[in-house]
């Protein structure tokens, strides 16, 4: 246990704060890296230097969250969040693009991300959170997210749409 | 070219005429402003009282369209005490138009109201948009003022005007007419002496925190007037004894002040293929703002529309927000603003030209 314990980092030493546009160059990194991991469909040109910030449209909130590694100023992890009315006017809170720098997979940086985001979510009325995590997903990632209190309830089919559609 | 006098300064203004294209010869400020006081008629509908300078633009369309069909007349008593005054643009001109209830004893022509049902009266300052800064101010001062010394006779011009339509004028009426008249003559000699003092005033006070006296002075600037007296610090002739700010210095610098706007529009840009505007906007500032309210409105047939409305309960320091809206069909500008919901202080106001957007 001991063992384990050094592995994790020190919650005391992650800052959870919203995205700033400093922070593009570090982010673009790490969707690379998630993209190269599971496809998540990154379009370079589409994530600009703006698209993390706190976003407020009609029927949606979106905020992009970013753990900084206090002792060295370094963003180690990101995930965004958003809020959707949906057609029986409630807000469902989404967690989308959850990432976890390479060296810093496997020491709870997620689970610190994924807490303050539930909370924020509950702070804007949503009634239940949903992520999306790929089909062929490591079953052990299910654990994990899993413990966190996220039940599977939905199996999502996506088409990607070609010129031929 | 308008001459804007006052006892204080004089301003050489290049305006267009509503009537004549031409540039007019020097002109006063009774001619740049131009105040509407107005009632409700239970039986003829929105009815001038008094026009200021001059009634003769009672029967002018072209003036009385908007004013007759402002959106004050349509805000309910509800609404009044959440706005303090109503601004519609319209043809080079600037409407701001304020609705108050005063006393009333007049003899009501339609079922269901008594004479001390009170009387509704609109009052509207048009000003040109180049100088659309001081309507704010305007409106509020010559509002209270009426209201304050009013109150208990404006139904009285009322009956004036009502009686003046009577075929048969009997005594009574004659002299309902004449204190109607006299009360009238009162009341546009306080209008003149509010709006001379305010223009006068407007420049003239030592308050250089106040944006709207640095756009006073600024717009002095960009129309000719000499202002370089107060840049050099000169100013024992100057007609205003307002300091520049100079956003050079840091506001640690004594005696001067730095231009601190709080919010400021960093971009916007129009996303083409899902016909949306995207404007990020940043607390300059090291405090956070809590209960904040974001609009886009855009005006359609006089009235103003909503395309969105943001709650923003706490905007961090240096933060920078996002805020996407849709844009509709045939409809190129919007206003976007910013306002403060506890107090409705506006924080932040920009019009939006779809077609001036890269």
């Amino acid at each position: 246990m001991e063992e384990q314990d050094e592995e994790y980092v020190d919650k005391h030493d992650i800052i959870i704060r919203n995205y700033r546009t400093s922070d593009y160059q570090a982010t673009l990194e790490i969707l690379r890296q998630l993209h190269n991991t599971y496809d998540i469909g990154l379009n370079e040109q589409r994530w600009k230097e703006s698209s993390g910030l706190r976003q407020f449209k009609p029927n949606l909130k979106r905020i992009t969250l970013i753990a900084e590694y206090k002792p060295n100023g370094e963003v180690v992890g990101m995930g965004m969040l958003e809020a959707v009315k949906n057609n029986l006017g409630q807000y469902i809170g989404y967690l989308d693009n959850w990432a976890t720098k390479r060296e810093y997979i496997g020491k709870r940086v997620g689970e610190i991300l994924a807490k303050r985001a539930i909370y924020i979510l509950k702070s804007w009325g949503c009634e239940s959170v949903r992520i999306n995590i790929g089909y062929n997903a490591d079953k052990k990632l299910i654990n994990v997210i899993g413990k966190v209190g996220f039940n599977p309830i939905l199996i999502v089919l996506e088409k990607k749409i070609t010129e031929e559609d | 070219m308008f001459l804007l006098k006052s006892n204080y300064y004089v301003i050489w203004y290049p305006l267009v005429d509503l009537n004549n294209s031409k540039h007019s010869e020097e002109k006063h400020i009774e001619e740049v402003v131009i105040v509407y006081v107005l009632y409700f008629d239970e039986a003829r509908g929105h009815i001038p009282l008094l026009i200021y300078p001059d009634d003769k633009y009672k029967d002018d369309k072209k003036y009385m369209r908007p004013v007759k069909y402002h959106s004050i007349w349509f805000l309910s008593s509800d609404d009044l005490s959440a706005l303090d005054h109503i601004d519609l643009e319209y043809k080079g001109f600037t409407y701001f138009g304020k609705k108050i209830f005063t006393k009333s004893k007049r003899k009501k022509r339609r079922a269901g109201l008594e004479e001390e049902t009170p009387e509704t009266i609109v009052i509207i300052v048009s000003l040109p948009n180049d100088i659309e800064i001081f309507g704010d101010g305007l409106i509020r001062k010559l509002t209270e003022e009426i209201q304050e010394k009013y109150d208990e006779q404006l139904y009285k011009i009322i009956e004036c005007e009502i009686a003046k339509e009577q075929v048969i004028k009997t005594e009574k009426i004659k002299s309902c007419i004449q204190e109607g008249t006299i009360i009238k003559e009162e009341l546009r000699s306080l209008i003149s002496k509010l709006i001379n003092d305010y223009f006068a005033s407007v420049v003239k006070q030592k308050d250089s925190t106040s944006i709207k006296q640095q756009k006073a002075i600024s717009f002095l600037s960009l129309i000719g007037h000499d202002v370089s007296h107060i840049i050099s610090g000169v100013s024992d002739f100057s007609f205003s004894n307002i300091k520049l700010f100079d956003p050079s210095k840091s506001e640690s610098d004594k005696g001067e002040l730095t231009l601190k706007v709080p919010l400021s529009i960093s971009s916007i840009h129009m996303i083409e293929d899902s016909k949306e505007i995207e404007i990020i906007v940043e607390n300059k500032t090291d405090k956070e703002f809590k209960n904040v309210r974001v609009k886009i409105t855009h005006v359609k047939e006089f009235f103003e529309k909503e395309i969105m409305d943001q709650f923003i309960d706490i905007w961090f320091p240096r933060e920078e927000l996002l805020f996407i809206s849709p844009i509709l069909p045939q409809i190129n500008e919007y206003l976007f603003f910013i306002i403060d919901d506890k107090n409705k202080d506006r924080l932040l106001s920009k019009r939006i030209d779809i077609n001036l957007l890269t």
